[in-house]
């Protein structure tokens, strides 16, 4: 009779243990234990951002153990192919009475003791960048240039934490690379005016004394 | 479907005429006497009254609206819905000048008018009011919108990641905002609202200017974005009397604007200011209304009902990121599937130090913040 009476407050015991941790009921105790539960078994949307990148030309890349597209470049440069002009040595090209080519190119990235234009272009081979070692970079990687230097926002960019996206947050990912948002002679952003005027807010009074 | 309707619904004929288009007289438009008698106006309301309520004159209002027999095959059927709904409907249904058109608009008024809580609708029902909504706005404007009803997709939990060391303050954002969810232009409403805070005082909401207009960054300050943050566990839903908040299974929190009765119950629980209540009805010139819309979303609201940041349900429901993701210069805004462990936000939350507002309140909100 006792052993039955155990066997009862065991089951029951059971069955609260049970239904407290109601997983199966989609019910957690915080948001990380959802997140974790639902995506245990994730495989993939129906939702794509297929779609949204059609018009953009891309290229994939691998980095780490992040693969994801970044937009083509060189087709995107207006004066490329490069050697159409440099098809001599720089100091055959230059002279002093003509108005000089790149003249609204003005550098301001570092200063004059960490780069100049031969940091990142490459004279050998117009056509192509080259690293500081002097091993030739694909205009379409020139991420790997900056990656050189700014190796923590490197490493954002490639989880995802620095930049943004082509178009969606749907896969396939597609991601800007550095020149997309930065420019390689002038990066840093510009301090401007605000485009608009930050409103007051429309219950300012009451809103305000909550806080 | 009718059948299965979880609310009461008046059907002029106007339903079947799609199945069999004529009428009595074999016409289809209006013309034939059984759409637009000929009698002068008096003596034809006159009429229509007697015809419509006959036997329910004796009724009490309540009883003449929801006891009306539907099947009545008289001349008068879309007469006497027309009476119902109100004077100005009565009138346009008079006048032997009103088409069709006019006729049309009552039903569609009148169906929305006692259509149920969004929330509760399947999805023939969904798509019945989106497509009553887009008649509707043709019949008023001459112009087509776009307006779905897309559901949440499986396998997805949306959530948001903030870079407070990258946003300058340039308020890009906001305008996309206004722009995207066809905010009233002329008041000062705006669902994000920019921070601007001094270096060395943290999180001082209380000192923080949001109201700045000088050139950004301002030396010796930090900018933070505030928004709707779609809390996993939402006291804003708790609170409304008629549930016409809710969160959707992909985490977005919703209104039914059309469901909402304005008491901003909501807004009062609501720990972190993510609501705005509109005290106008929101008007748009017509060339900047976006008329890619969804029924949770930016389509137009009506006057004293309650809005906020819906993640642009419209955009990420088709795999965009929201109008304030993708119009940041500086990709302080990052967002995605909290359920696809490859996706770039759940880096961001397994690799960088994240935080969370008022993370005690155990509202869990899916907006997290972080520095480089
Ligand atoms: S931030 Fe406010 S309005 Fe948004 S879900 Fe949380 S409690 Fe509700
Ligand atoms: S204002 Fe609208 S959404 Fe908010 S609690 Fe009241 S009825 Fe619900």
């Amino acid at each position: 009779m006792n052993r039955k009476y155990d066997i009862h407050i065991l089951a029951c015991t059971f069955l609260v243990v049970l239904f407290s941790c109601k997983h199966s009921e989609g019910e957690y105790h915080n948001l990380n234990d959802k997140i974790e539960a639902e995506s245990k078994n994730y495989h993939g949307t129906a939702i794509s951002s297929e779609g949204l990148i059609d018009g953009v030309k891309t290229v994939e890349i691998t980095e780490g153990e992040h693969t994801f597209l970044i937009p083509e470049r060189k087709s995107q440069i207006k004066s490329f192919a490069c050697i159409e002009c440099h098809n001599t040595g720089l100091d055959k090209l230059q002279s002093k009475d003509i108005k000089k080519a790149h003249w609204d190119i003005a550098l301001a990235h570092a200063d004059e003791n960490t780069m100049n234009c031969a940091t990142c272009h490459n004279g050998d081979e117009m056509n192509s960048l080259h690293t500081l070692t002097g091993n030739k970079i694909d205009f379409n990687n020139s991420y790997k240039l900056c990656a050189q230097c700014h190796s923590s926002q490197f490493e954002d960019w490639k989880g995802g934490a620095h930049g943004k996206k082509v178009a969606g947050w749907a896969p396939p990912r597609a991601s800007y690379t550095c020149v997309n948002c930065h420019n390689p002679h002038d990066p840093g952003f510009k301090s401007r005016w605000p485009s608009r005027y930050n409103t007051e807010q429309v219950e300012a009074p009451q809103a305000e004394s909550g806080h | 479907m009718s059948e299965k309707k979880k609310w009461y619904s008046l059907d002029l004929g106007l339903n079947r005429k799609k199945s069999d288009t004529t009428c009595g007289c074999g016409k289809t438009e209006g013309g034939c006497g059984s759409h637009k008698p000929e009698m002068t106006d008096d003596a034809f309301l006159e009429a229509a009254v007697n015809a419509s309520i006959g036997e329910e004159v004796r009724k009490d209002g309540f009883e003449q609206v929801f006891d009306v027999k539907m099947d009545r095959r008289s001349a008068f059927k879309k007469l006497t819905a027309s009476l119902l709904i109100g004077a100005g409907a009565v009138s346009t249904s008079c006048s032997v000048i009103s088409g069709d058109d006019s006729k049309e608009k009552a039903q569609i008024d009148w169906e929305e008018q006692f259509k149920g809580n969004y929330k509760l609708m399947n999805d023939d029902e969904k798509k019945a009011t989106v497509d009553r909504l887009m008649r509707s706005y043709e019949l008023r404007t001459g112009k087509n919108i776009s307006m779905t009803a897309e559901n949440a997709a499986d396998d997805v939990l949306f959530g948001y990641a903030f870079n407070i060391s990258k946003c300058q303050g340039y308020m890009d954002c906001v305008n996309a905002c206004v722009e995207e969810n066809n905010q009233d232009r002329d008041s000062q409403m705006q669902y994000i609202r920019i921070h601007e805070m001094k270096d060395g005082k943290g999180f001082n909401f209380n000192e923080a200017d949001d109201n700045y207009y000088h050139e950004v960054p301002a030396e010796g300050h930090f900018y933070m974005g505030t928004q709707c943050f779609h809390c996993d566990n939402p006291p804003c839903v708790e609170v409304c009397p008629v549930s016409a908040t809710w969160r959707e299974d992909d985490g977005l929190v919703v209104i039914d604007y059309d469901w909402c009765v304005g008491c901003r119950y909501c807004m009062a629980a609501c720990p972190y200011d993510g609501r705005r209540f509109n005290w106008s009805k929101p008007e748009v010139p017509e060339a900047e209304i976006n008329k890619n819309q969804h029924y949770l979303g930016n389509r137009m609201r009506k006057k004293g009902v309650m809005e906020k940041c819906t993640f642009c349900v419209q955009r990420s429901r088709k795999g965009q990121n929201p109008a304030c993701v993708e119009a940041c210069p500086t990709g302080a805004r990052i967002f995605g599937n909290l359920l696809d462990p490859k996706s770039t936000i759940r880096w961001v939350l397994e690799n960088k130090k994240v935080f969370r507002l008022k993370e005690d309140l155990g509202t869990e909100p899916k907006f997290w913040y972080f520095m480089d």
